[in-house]
């Protein structure tokens, strides 16, 4: 392994203003991921989950302390490079699936090649990781609501794959699933990790937890337990 | 090239799944563009068809003498010596014309007539039968009549001719109502309608009476109201002008005649005819006022609806600029549907005015017309680009995080 993490934070702090006071989501948190890493993020509702999601996610930018992906600090990124690196780096999986509702299944997955060639694709890749998620041709002609969650969760999956990053987060991508449904699913994202992916997830259900080879537990905005 | 262009696709997309209200969004812009072609054409139209009527009399030198006669008709100011062209200028004229063209003196004033006892009103000119049929020309569909005109024979103009129902052989009555000597002349022959003229002999609503009839009737012999003077070579017609200033305006601070042609009077009339259209095509722009908030109204119910879209498009790397354009396709697509059929509706309801308001669609595929349709097209294109400016601008710097909570 390399000296520098894949992922590094350091004393990072995350406050928002509301009207109510200033109210600190993450509270100088430093924490380490290296690369191939499968780590569980854990905790109760309000301890920071989805901050820490946002901050990984290079959504958002810590209010103090420093955020490193790739050995290269976050804040110091023009918005445009931070955009680029969410395109080329990370793929985003959540629990809602998020598709873009106007776009077919397959075009769901070619978009994010799309955006980082300037044009469709035509290498097939679109197509080969429909075909790798047991998403079939006839289906991949879909509009997202036309398929079920277990389908679009598998859409999702391909769509986060495409332009072959390195991270994958996952926000509790079981969560809008039956267990059966779910249980495929984690089998898929183990199935990345052993391929080399970084997979994070963030879940409240510990079973699904149990398949991260590392847990971090958050309350109130601090790590307990890593 | 945009055809390929995912944003473009999303952006067709949008506007299909709403199709209803982007239709009565770009039923504005239809408005709009429909206003501005039709006023547009309306005027050029008109422009065009005084244009070739008053070309036609393009070759013909107006003189008229710089005092204006005021009174009655055959009142003589005291204050004045020159109340027309005199028989000395007139010379000047045929002197310096000479063979290049045709001096033409004409009488002319307002009167009163009488047609079976229904009376009337309109310009009387006095010319000399010789020369009547140098310029005018006759309609036989009254009847076969004779430009040859005898001292008490009359020709009318086709608007009298009709509302009188004349025909040649009809009588009329010259002089006011009042008046206790109304002599009685035969109709000779009806005029061709002639509509605007630069010549200043608008017969459609005048007769002609015999010069020499016109002088025992109102006096002023070697008077003339206007001399016109046609010239065989329309080229020369500058040339022929200045002599004439030259020879006859000797004073120029007070020059004794005015000389004008069709260019100067079709510059009067064009301006006129400008302004009017400038008023109708501002009405038109106003619509597309109106279209570009309903436009701007519309593409802000897009991005609302879509805010969860957009953040997803966000976060998942989509550039600031591409959420951009994407909105911005949205309003060129409602742009070129409204333009589209705006377009085809212009060319439909601008025929129809025109036919209607004019009478006569002859100069409606002239360029400086149809161009109209194109025009007001692209404007109504622009429009809508313009309204979806800042609605782009806000989708774009969401922030994705809102965004993608918001339900």
């Amino acid at each position: 392994m390399t000296d520098t993490p894949l992922i590094q934070l350091v004393d990072v702090t995350k406050t928002y203003h509301l009207e109510s006071g200033d109210f600190t989501a993450l509270d100088h948190v430093s924490l380490e991921i290296g690369e191939n890493e499968f780590i569980a993020i854990m905790g109760p509702s309000g301890s920071g989950k989805s901050t820490m999601m946002n901050q990984l996610g290079i959504l958002d930018v810590p209010t103090s302390g420093k955020l490193y992906i790739s050995g290269r600090d976050v804040a110091e990124m023009s918005a445009l490079e931070r955009t680029h690196m969410r395109r080329d780096a990370i793929g985003y999986i959540f629990q809602k699936f998020y598709l873009i509702p106007l776009l077919t299944a397959y075009e769901n997955v070619e978009y994010p090649l799309i955006l980082k060639f300037k044009k469709r694709d035509t290498t097939g890749k679109a197509a080969a990781l429909l075909g790798q998620v047991g998403i079939d041709g006839d289906m991949s002609a879909h509009r997202p609501t036309q398929l079920s969650g277990g389908q679009q969760q598998r859409v999702a999956i391909a769509r986060a794959l495409v332009n072959d990053p390195k991270i994958l987060l996952c926000d509790e991508p079981t969560g809008n699933l039956d267990s059966k449904t779910g249980y495929q699913i984690m089998d898929i994202l183990c199935g990345l990790h052993r391929d080399g992916k970084t997979v994070i997830l963030v879940t409240h259900d510990p079973k699904i937890a149990e398949y991260a080879h590392r847990t971090i537990r958050l309350v109130d905005g601090r790590i307990a337990k890593s | 090239m945009i055809k390929g262009d995912i944003f473009f696709n999303l952006s067709v997309r949008s506007v299909r799944l709403n199709f209803l209200r982007s239709m009565l969004a770009a039923i504005g812009i239809v408005i709009g563009v429909v206003a501005i072609a039709s006023m547009g054409m309306l005027g050029t139209n008109m422009q065009l068809e005084v244009k070739d009527q008053l070309s036609s009399s393009a070759n013909t030198i107006v003189i008229s003498s710089d005092t204006v006669r005021m009174g009655p008709p055959g009142f003589t100011p005291s204050s004045s010596t020159a109340s027309g062209v005199t028989r000395s200028e007139l010379t000047k004229i045929t002197s310096v014309v000479g063979s290049n063209g045709t001096v033409i003196p004409i009488y002319s004033t307002n009167g009163e007539f009488t047609i079976s006892s229904v009376a009337g009103r309109g310009s009387i000119y006095g010319i000399d039968p010789d020369d009547i049929s140098k310029f005018l020309s006759l309609n036989k569909s009254y009847g076969n009549g004779t430009m040859d005109l005898g001292v008490n024979e009359v020709l009318v103009g086709s608007t009298i001719a009709e509302e009188f129902n004349l025909k040649v052989g009809s009588r009329i009555k010259i002089g006011s109502f009042s008046s206790s000597s109304r002599p009685e002349l035969r109709i000779a022959g009806v005029l061709n309608p002639r509509g605007t003229v630069a010549d200043g002999v608008s017969t459609d609503n005048g007769i002609v009476v015999n010069s020499k009839w016109y002088t025992n009737q109102y006096g002023g012999e070697n008077e003339w109201s206007q001399v016109n003077v046609i010239v065989n070579n329309v080229d020369n017609i500058n040339d022929i002008e200045s002599a004439l200033d030259a020879k006859i305006n000797t004073n120029a601070k007070t020059p004794a005649v005015r000389i004008t042609d069709a260019t100067s009077q079709l510059e009067t009339e064009t301006a006129t005819l400008s302004t009017e259209t400038e008023f109708l095509e501002a009405i038109g722009a106003i619509a597309l006022l109106v279209a570009a908030v309903s436009i701007f109204n519309v593409m802000m119910m897009s991005v609302s609806e879509r805010i969860q879209e957009i953040g997803i498009l966000l976060s998942i790397g989509t550039e600031k600029g591409e959420v951009r354009r994407m909105f911005i396709y949205e309003a060129f697509i409602l742009g070129l549907l409204g333009a589209g059929i705006g377009g085809i509706s212009s060319v439909i309801i601008g025929y129809s005015v025109v036919e209607a308001m004019i009478g006569t669609t002859a100069y409606f595929f002239q360029p400086s017309s149809i161009l109209y349709v194109p025009a007001a097209m692209l404007v109504g294109v622009v429009v809508c680009v313009i309204s979806g400016v800042y609605p782009a601008w806000r989708a774009s710097n969401m922030d994705p995080i809102d965004a993608l909570r918001s339900e």
